[in-house]
């Protein structure tokens, strides 16, 4: 179900896509002053009957801010997510987050 | 476990904020009996670097590492400063020492989890705060402690910079130079013990050139462009850049004689690391103590404040000691300003969000 220009694997309704990926693109890093979405830390986003999985990354293992990263994405994804939907936010490092994962618009915003 | 470390990081920074102003002859409201301001002012660097500067990264890594046992070493530099301040050098310097070698433990974790250049140098860091921590212990003097010290921080605020120049096209000279320039850096602190002349020189150079690499390679330049908290933070960290190199060339004149030591130790503490803490606290205090803060444009009036009292204390403090003194009360004043303004924020968070209780009410999966 994957676009070819999604920003992130994503699997689940058509209906969802959008609102999911402009709920996850709200959530921004004021360090870099960009999007999750557009710095690439979004690995996929899976929707089934109960659950809304989204996998993500960070950039440093020694970041303290993990977690209130984590619970905007939360906060977020519940504002346009079907209330029976369990939300369930998984934090990876496989594979390591690269630059080859930023978006065309940060590339733009850090003049690549 | 968090009230009583956060109550050891604003024990430490209020007396070492006293010890600091008595230092430069400030009188202060006098309180009969009392021996704690004068440890204070013994302890000055001591209690700002290690109980508060050490405490507080020392919560922000165990916070990342999210092991129990990393809050030891934030507990035990917190505890090491409240010993000072009670007139306990001999212990409360030791227990830097525990708080320095389970910190370095915790970035041993943390490498090994990502092995990358910038959690390398965090553990080099780490590394230099244990070398300091032990000068400090067994006597060795301020010239042999206070650069170890000073690189523990500078080298930490480095890495978590290089960590961020990832975002921008790849450079192969960013890391190799930052390498030479901290190498020179910890090679300047080790001398500094033997050869207080000609390792002055070098860690004056290696902090000069250490900001003229920031201003480079770091991101700032680019997020100063967007808005809001962002460009709070970029205007933040550039002013540090400006004052670090200061302090590199004064740090280098000191060693040659000049009467420019409370200019090199302050263009460095205040200028660089205590204007970097400002840029952070709104998205580092939500991490570490749980408050949500509200950015807002009055969060540029204690930095505004910070940098011209700066100025006041190190340009015009050269003409004589009152402006000098003047100048420190203003810092003061600035990194009080800096409390007030977090604590409106943390209101303003509130009546915007509809109280402290406004988060999902959805169950979420852990």
């Amino acid at each position: 179900m994957t676009e070819p220009k999604a920003p992130f694997p994503y699997e689940g309704p058509e209906a969802l896509r959008q609102p999911l990926v402009a709920a996850l693109t709200r959530v921004v890093d004021p360090e870099v002053a960009m999007s999750i979405v557009d710095v690439g830390l979004i690995y996929g986003v899976t929707v089934t009957a109960e659950k809304l999985h989204v996998r993500l990354t960070m950039t440093s293992a020694a970041c303290p801010v993990a977690d209130l990263i984590i619970d905007e994405v939360e906060t977020e994804l519940d504002r346009v997510a079907p209330p029976e939907l369990l939300i369930e936010v998984e934090l990876v490092w496989e594979p390591p987050w690269s630059a080859d994962r930023m978006s065309e618009r940060a590339r733009r915003f850090m003049q690549w | 476990m968090r009230p009583l470390l956060l109550g050891g990081v604003a024990l430490s920074l209020l007396a070492g904020m006293a010890g600091g102003l008595l230092r430069v002859g400030v009188t202060l409201p006098s309180l009969p009996d009392a021996t704690w301001p004068g440890q204070a002012a013994l302890a000055h660097a001591a209690l700002m670097i290690c109980g508060f500067l050490g405490t507080v990264i020392g919560i922000e890594r165990a916070v990342a590492v999210k092991l129990r046992a990393a809050f030891l070493a934030p507990l035990a530099s917190g505890a090491g400063g409240a010993l000072l301040l009670l007139g306990q050098p001999g212990p409360g310097a030791w227990l830097g020492v525990a708080a320095a070698s389970i910190f370095t433990a915790v970035n041993i974790v943390i490498v090994r989890r990502q092995r990358a250049a910038h959690t390398w140098l965090l553990l080099v860091a780490a590394g230099a705060w244990l070398t300091g921590n032990l000068l400090f212990a067994t006597g060795q003097g301020s010239v042999a402690t206070l650069p170890w010290w000073f690189a523990f921080l500078v080298m930490t605020i480095a890495a978590e910079r290089l960590e961020m120049t990832r975002l921008m096209r790849r450079r192969p000279a960013a890391e190799l130079s930052l390498q030479v320039v901290l190498a020179a850096l910890l090679a300047g602190a080790a001398w500094s013990a033997l050869a207080p002349v000609a390792g002055g020189l070098l860690y004056g150079t290696a902090l000069t050139l250490l900001a003229l690499w920031l201003v480079v390679f770091d991101i700032a330049r680019h997020t100063v462009r967007a808005h809001g908290l962002s460009r709070y933070m970029a205007v933040c960290l550039l002013g540090g850049y400006a004052w670090l190199a200061v302090a590199g060339v004064a740090w280098a004149a000191t060693a040659l004689g000049l009467p420019l030591r409370d200019a090199a130790i302050h263009a460095l503490g205040l200028g660089f690391i205590v204007s970097m803490m400002m840029g952070h606290a709104p998205v580092i205090l939500p991490a570490i103590a749980r408050v949500k803060l509200q950015f807002g444009a009055f969060f540029y009036v204690p930095l505004a404040v910070l940098h011209l009292s700066l100025l006041l204390r190190l340009v015009a403090g050269m003409a004589g000691d009152p402006l000098r003194s003047t100048g420190a009360l203003l810092n003061a004043a600035a990194i009080a300003l800096f409390a007030v303004t977090i604590a409106g924020a943390a209101f303003a968070w509130r009546i915007h969000h509809g109280g402290p209780d406004a988060l999902p009410t959805r169950k979420t999966a852990p």
